[in-house]
């Protein structure tokens, strides 16, 4: 209570000075230890070979990448990228070589010198080239590196990625909280359980399920980074119980990815100081339906299913308000790369939700369903409320054309094996994508043979478009060409989208520096961040 | 006349029992007590507060919380009940032959007994629908497995006392069988230890599966269940929408409440020890 | 006596062995298995090292064999790898144990506390207005879903004081009074609910007491009544309670289970869950024969002290 009071006559204080001062900027302070949350532990610490925010969150500040987007700017581009183990870039011969300088006075945090096998040692690892011998157990993104023809460290300063086809897209996915530069000295498999990283941060304990604290790297490579002493990622389960740490000051962050608007409002009106930024996740809900069973390769069938689905009541009742409408791509202005609005809206699904209704039972009608012999279908989703919540509403939904549905709540332990193995009719699920960029998000999600391409989807014309627009370098002409896939892919069911979530970060005045970017996992860092205390 | 007698003696076990008789007659006319249907949503009334068309308000996504109360009933009922019975069944039936026939199968039937009761119910539960997939059915076998050795005690006590008795071994004489003897002489003489049994694990059996939907292993969508209500996004609209929450636990709370009124009347009526007690 | 208490030592461990028969089975019947989960985050799969972990973890052999082999660990005093973790399990355990120890502990203490006191005081004012309030009182304890009631508390916490008890343990040497404050709510949580059940037994065995001869003589001569109540009366009563007492304590580590998880406190109860739902053989079988060996102890113990505080209980064979 007394600290509380403190921190009150404290901030009193501050905008007093801000007031007097004007808005000139605050020189940042050293010092602090930043409370944030995570809502489990993370499966394990190795990027590389996860798929989740709760690793790359508290991971992030252990590694560096060769390039990141800005963390202080909002909204990622290939404008905003900077530099961090390299020092600068160049394409040659003709968009077919991407050369990185690296910097010379970088230690591993066990003080190895960093050098260009390292990065080598990374990517070929990633990519799985012929004759290395470390293996990831999982790899979840050897595709993003599909165009990599080979990589060269001949110098320790300079690597240069040696492609088949010129391509925009590499940069931005090496941009990625998803691409950190892993130790060469270090077998992968060890970096499941700790860290060994070039970052701001050095990992200090991890008490299994409960707390992992991090703390400076006193010899960083950036002078008088990071500002912080260390970051205490505390584990907190229940979600009400995450929400009344944070108003009563225990943690100062949320964990990024809360998405829910509701509790965050709650909690700002509790505690009217509270910081609440909106933002996109760069993370869509959609339906999945399981295009290896006979039922569903019917394309009107699936028509009949996704006019089945009212999308506005989706962003209202699923969401709370929280998420915007939307094809593959996230839309705009979030995003850069999303179908235009009108366009969207003239897909099956995001018209008038009652003639919808109607002409989806017509379609089951023709099909030779209806109120005597219904359309039977299970519907999965994992255990976890937000999306049992949404599933529940699509559920209803579907009986409201007269299609029966169970549902199949899937622990999350088990949810991805079961999706992988295509053991589900339909699924109620969501897909998070590192960077806003078609190939990080085309390549991993709807090419034919992709594991994460959970409905198995497969036509070679879209794989051929995919390829196409990878390749095209004018800005302009690509947007036209993944528009176009977007609308295919829709058209076709692959998934049929929902909408994107956006979160609601309600944090306290005193952190600074903790700007939300349009996708969660590119900004956790920490390298920037300080506390005004 | 006997059940006259009961109220006056003890109002708090007839307002208990009131209470669970309510119950009943709510899940049996849901149907008709509802005003509206309990799992249709409505995106454009998302916890809207209670009103003259919404009793108690809707949740989340719109759907009558009031209705969905009353739906919840029925699953309360059929977890309360369908539990309670099934183990005390399975109970009653390992008791009986184990304290029947006594010798290896008795010692055999403690020991199994004694495996049960040493893990805890919560554990045991948890274990049992994480290995039986989620629905309605299993829910309540998992649920049912701890109330087994309770159950198996009580009636293994009775026939225990009874067998001993004269005139069971004259009815043995007189040549009349097994069956009969467990039929008309030593289940009538358990039944009031097995219904203040029943009784106080109904509502405990109601707890068991709000935990387990807390847990995300409780009876599944689209089964409006008042554990599942009061755990699953309950806890992210408690603050702005409070009678999320409220309606729910005090469904719950009252019907435990009134299982266990009605569970410590019947005990003092019923079970000659504890007579002394007076709610 | 001492034949008695072999004999109740070989029947607990005959138990403990069905009981690990059971954990074993039950886990093995859940579906997936680790080596399936952390394959599954989804990716291209490495197939190699898929069955490399399989056979690493000793997931590929029978059934009956896995079995035995975790028996001869556990006889030699090893607790196995931690799935999940990737570390020995017993790494995981230790610093969990004496959290649920303390926690259980200051429950029951609180249940026993609150149960007795207003039992007797029940008891003593038999019929009246309180007698009415503190039943009423116990049994809405005994009504609550756990996880509610915790809940509840740590809502009215922060709306109220604008604090909640530390998310991450503190250790007693580190700050006593943090540490003391992050385990009393949670306690008084579980030990209300205790406390129902200590109440009611307290309350009708008092009652018979308070009916004796004796009792009604020492009030005869005029002794004072409360020395009379707590002297005589709690004395005779104590048997039943510490029955009671043994029989919560089972009970009570499923409390705890979603206790531990809403105050975020890292016990072992909460611990087991997890493992449980990430199919972490053998954390969760040794984490439930752990809890049903301190059950078989508990209850045994509680067998003993009755009949050392009641004479007139031989003990035969039963």
């Amino acid at each position: 209570m007394r600290k509380r009071f403190h921190r009150l006559v404290f901030c009193a204080f501050c905008s007093i000075l801000i007031a007097t001062t004007a808005s000139a900027a605050q020189a940042p302070k050293h010092g602090g230890i930043l409370n944030a949350t995570l809502i489990e532990a993370p499966p394990s610490f190795s990027i590389h070979e996860e798929v989740t925010i709760s690793t790359v969150w508290p991971m992030m500040p252990c590694y560096n990448n060769l390039v990141i987007f800005d963390p202080l700017k909002k909204q990622e581009s290939l404008e905003t990228i900077i530099p961090e183990l390299a020092e600068k870039w160049t394409l040659q011969d003709g968009g077919k070589s991407l050369v990185f300088f690296l910097r010379k006075d970088v230690k591993w945090h066990d003080g190895q010198p960093f050098t260009s096998k390292d990065v080598k040692h990374t990517f070929d690892t990633v990519r799985e080239a012929p004759g290395i011998t470390a293996k990831l157990r999982v790899n979840p993104r050897q595709l993003w590196y599909e165009n990599v023809e080979s990589i060269d460290a001949s110098t320790p300063d300079a690597v240069v990625f040696r492609l088949k086809r010129p391509e925009s897209s590499l940069l931005l996915m090496l941009a990625s909280g998803y691409s950190p530069i892993y130790p060469a000295h270090i077998p992968v498999s060890e970096l499941r359980s700790k860290c060994v990283g070039t970052g701001p941060f050095k990992l200090k304990e991890y008490r299994q399920g409960e707390l992992i604290e991090m703390v400076k790297n006193p010899d960083y490579f950036i002078k008088g980074r990071p500002y912080l002493d260390g970051i205490r990622y505390t584990i907190i389960k229940d979600r009400s119980t995450r929400y009344a740490a944070l108003q009563a000051g225990r943690q100062d962050i949320p964990f990024i990815w809360e998405v829910a608007r509701m509790p965050a409002e709650a909690a700002k009106r509790a505690v009217p100081k509270l910081v609440m930024i909106e933002s996109s996740t760069n993370v869509n809900d959609h339906i999945l339906v399981n295009l290896t069973k006979p039922l569903f390769k019917d394309p009107k069938l699936r028509l009949a299913i996704t006019l089945a689905v009212d999308r506005q009541g989706y962003v209202q009742a699923g969401r709370q308000g929280a998420a915007i409408l939307g094809g593959v791509m996230l839309p705009r202005p979030y995003g850069a790369w999303g179908l235009p609005e009108a366009e969207q809206k003239k897909i099956p699904g995001f018209g008038d939700p009652v003639k919808q209704k109607a002409d989806a039972k017509k379609l089951l009608a023709e099909l030779g369903y209806g109120p005597s012999k219904p359309l039977k279908i299970a519907v999965s989703t994992r255990a976890i409320p937000i999306y049992v919540d949404i599933a529940g509403y699509i559920m209803d939904q579907f009986r409201q054309v007269g299609i029966q549905s169970t549902l199949e709540q899937v622990e999350t332990g088990v949810w991805h094996a079961k999706m992988t193995r295509r053991e589900f009719d339909v699924a109620v699920s969501a897909t998070g994508i590192g960077p806003d960029d078609p190939d990080a998000n085309l390549y991993e999600n709807f090419k034919c043979g992709s594991p994460r391409n959970y409905s198995a989807y497969c036509s070679d014309e879209v794989d051929r478009m995919i390829e196409q627009q990878s390749q095209t370098l004018e800005r302009d002409k690509r947007l036209k060409l993944v528009n176009e896939i977007d609308k295919r892919l829709q058209l076709d069911g692959a998934r049929m989208m929902l909408g994107w979530s956006k979160e609601y970060v309600a944090m306290w005045p005193y952190v600074k520096n903790v700007v939300p970017h349009q996708s969660i996992y590119n900004y956790g860092r920490m390298q920037e961040v300080w506390l005004d205390k | 006349m006997k059940a006259i007698r009961f109220f006056r003696q003890k109002p708090l076990g007839a307002v208990g029992g009131a209470v669970i008789l309510a119950l009943v007659l709510t899940a049996t006319f849901a149907d008709s007590l509802a005003t509206y249907d309990p799992i249709r949503t409505d995106a454009e009334h998302t916890l809207a507060r209670p009103t003259r068309s919404h009793w108690l308000g809707t949740d989340n996504l719109g759907r009558d919380i009031y209705s969905r109360i009353v739906y919840g009933a029925r699953v309360s009922l059929m977890v309360g009940l369908g539990a309670t019975l099934l183990g005390a069944a399975l109970g009653a039936v390992i008791g009986l032959f184990s304290g029947y026939l006594g010798g290896w199968i008795d010692l055999f039937a403690q020991r199994l007994m004694e495996i049960l009761q040493g893990l805890p119910l919560l554990i045991l539960a948890l274990v049992m629908s994480a290995a039986l997939k989620p629905s309605i059915g299993n829910v309540i076998v998992a649920i049912s497995v701890p109330i087994v050795p309770m159950a198996e005690r009580v009636i293994r006590g009775s026939v225990l006392a009874i067998r001993e008795l004269a005139y069971i071994e004259g009815a043995r004489a007189l040549g009349v069988g097994h069956f009969t003897i467990a039929m008309r002489h030593i289940l009538p003489n358990a039944i009031g230890p097995f219904i203040v049994l029943t009784t106080a694990q109904f509502g405990s059996a109601i707890l068991v599966e709000a935990a387990l939907s807390f847990l995300g292993l409780g009876v599944p969508e689209p089964w409006p269940s008042w554990g599942r209500m009061l755990s699953i996004s309950a806890a992210e609209f408690a603050q702005k929408a409070p009678w999320v929450v409220v309606f729910p636990g005090a469904a719950i709370s009252l019907v435990v409440f009134a299982s266990n009124l009605l569970g410590d009347a019947l005990r003092d009526t019923l079970d000659p020890r504890l007579r002394r007690t007076h709610i | 006596m001492l034949v008695y208490i072999v004999q109740r030592v070989l029947t607990a461990l005959v138990t403990l062995f069905g009981m690990s028969v059971l954990i074993f089975v039950l886990l093995r019947l859940v579906p997936g298995d680790i080596v399936d989960i952390i394959f599954s985050s989804a990716g291209f799969v490495n197939p190699a090292a898929k069955v490399e972990l399989a056979r690493e973890l000793g997931l590929d052999r029978p059934i009956a064999l896995q079995y035995v082999r975790w028996l001869e660990e556990l006889a030699e005093g090893n607790l196995g790898k931690s799935y999940r973790y990737d570390v020995p399990a017993w790494q995981v355990v230790k610093p969990r144990l004496p959290v649920t120890l303390e926690l259980a502990i200051l429950a029951i203490l609180i249940a026993v506390v609150l149960g007795v006191f207003t039992g007797v005081l029940s008891a003593a004012r038999q019929d009246s207005a309180l007698d009415y309030a503190l039943s009423l009182l116990s049994l809405a304890g005994l009504s609550m879903p756990s996880f509610w009631l915790g809940m509840m508390i740590i809502l009215f916490l922060v709306s109220w004081a604008g604090w909640i008890p530390s998310m991450v343990y503190v250790s007693p040497r580190e700050d006593l009074r943090a540490h003391l404050l992050q385990f009393v709510f949670p306690a008084l949580a579980v030990g209300y609910r205790g406390s129902a059940l200590i109440m009611r037994i307290t309350r009708s065995s008092m009652l018979e007491v308070l009916g004796e001869d004796y009792i009604r003589t020492a009030r005869a001569k005029g002794q004072r009544e409360w020395p009379v109540i707590f002297g005589h009366a709690l004395r005779n009563a104590i048997l039943p309670i510490i029955t009671v007492i043994g029989f919560e304590f089972a009970f009570m580590i499923g409390g705890l289970v979603v206790t531990e998880t809403v105050f975020n406190l890292p016990g072992v109860a909460r611990y087991l869950v997890d493992a449980i739902l990430w199919r972490d053989y053998p954390v969760a079988q040794n984490l439930v024969m752990l809890i049903g060996v301190a059950v078989v102890v508990v209850n045994l113990s509680v067998d003993l002290l009755y009949g050392w505080l009641d004479p007139r209980i031989r003990y035969g064979a039963t």
